[in-house]
């Protein structure tokens, strides 16, 4: 998202000579064109997934389009058993790690920040949580054992598609 | 929070932020955006109370505080604000009036190792190749992935592809799961050898000119690896 407003703020004219793609575009791309083969038998799940404010509320304020839709069309193409968190999409709770926070020192506030998210994660029974985004990798894997979650899977999105690939 | 108890009138100046477009003085005060934020209360921090110091014109009060830096920006108070002020983008702006050595933790240092090295660990050039290959020929040792190498600055590759700095750092074995993939969908790819940082640190100090640099390194590697196609850096 840092890029992308970058470009557009200061190097509009790329638009025109190069094209753009989102992870998640490349990966639905080459699922629909059968360039990859998955197996939805490995994860029994349940799995839940997680909305980086990046990707989804502030990509759709920012460029007019939240990807929600998107990495749920592709967890659906990798485990038959997956459950939303409550709430979601534009009303999802930010993980905690953005914005700096993971880098800037304030540790005990970032962590205690993550309580109320940890009980979204708790509520789905899940035992994976799929996440596309860096930051919210990093935060969870950092957050999860305050809250007695050691056990708590977290996997990027691409390593969920990545691990189901049929090779 | 460096407040201190009392504020006296004649320190206010509605005037200080007025050049500001975050429509920061049209708060009505109505408190949703601190019961949304689920940061409210952290160090007596609440998103309604920084933007009336805006409002109000407390620029000292507000960038000594640890509030803007608390904030992670996720814009849950500007998803429910009913005067659609642009509290995230404000609070990202009060951080860039932070003098640069007063940033806490490593943001601004990252950043200013990116600015001088390309990367935020200024790791050296041939270190990162050095890793990069390494993690290939563990891939390639992997059946179905026979032959596997990583196409470093390929000209005229489909798609270009920029590096978070932690996958070469502690977080190697996540390079695997992106390549796996190209491999597997036969795709023309490619890395740059430098300037590769994924990362952009200035959008989080709020360094507008620094973000203008380490984006405008993506659109050289896009000219002169003459690729097709940038996949935005997560």
């Amino acid at each position: 998202m840092a890029t992308r407003s970058g470009l557009e703020k200061h190097y509009p004219e790329v638009f025109e000579k190069f094209e753009f793609v989102t992870v998640f575009d490349l990966l639905i791309k080459y699922i629909k064109e059968g360039r990859i083969k998955l197996d939805k038998t490995r994860f029994k799940g349940p799995v839940t997934y997680h909305d980086p404010c990046n990707y989804g509320r502030k990509a759709q304020k920012m460029f007019g389009h939240g990807y929600f839709d998107e990495p749920r069309w592709i967890l659906s193409q990798c485990v038959e058993n997956w459950i939303d968190l409550y709430p979601s999409k534009m009303n999802q709770i930010c993980c905690g790690g953005g914005g700096g926070t993971l880098v800037n020192s304030y540790n005990e506030e970032r962590i205690y920040y993550g309580r109320r998210k940890m009980d979204q994660i708790k509520a789905t029974g899940a035992g994976m949580l799929v996440v596309p985004c860096h930051s919210c990798h990093g935060q969870f894997n950092s957050i999860k054992k305050t809250y007695g979650r050691e056990d708590l899977e977290v996997k990027y999105l691409w390593e969920l598609v990545a691990d189901c690939m049929i090779v | 929070m460096a407040a201190r108890d009392i504020i006296h009138m004649n320190e206010l100046d509605h005037t200080r932020f007025k050049s500001w477009g975050f429509s920061q003085d049209f708060c009505v005060t109505c408190g949703l955006c601190s019961s949304s934020c689920p940061a409210t209360g952290i160090d007596g921090f609440d998103p309604r109370k920084l933007i009336r110091m805006l409002s109000l014109g407390l620029e000292n009060e507000v960038v000594a505080s640890r509030w803007p830096w608390i904030c992670t920006l996720c814009a849950k108070c500007e998803n429910v604000c009913p005067m659609e002020i642009d509290i995230a983008d404000a609070v990202r702006r009060v951080r860039s009036l932070r003098d640069r050595d007063k940033v806490p933790g490593i943001i601004h240092k990252g950043l200013e190792a990116a600015l001088e090295t390309g990367n935020n660990l200024r790791l050296p050039k041939d270190d990162y190749v050095f890793i990069l290959e390494d993690v290939a020929e563990e891939i390639a040792e992997e059946p179905g992935y026979e032959g596997f190498t990583v196409p470093i600055d390929k000209k005229g590759a489909n798609i270009l592809t920029t590096i978070h700095n932690k996958l070469v750092n502690t977080h190697t074995e996540d390079l695997k799961h992106w390549w796996r993939i190209f491999h597997a969908a036969k795709e023309d790819w490619t890395v740059p050898s430098e300037n590769w940082e994924g990362t952009n640190w200035a959008y989080f100090t709020g360094d507008d000119e620094a973000m203008k640099i380490m984006t405008g390194r993506i659109v050289d590697h896009m000219h002169k690896l003459e690729v097709k196609t940038l996949m935005w850096p997560e």
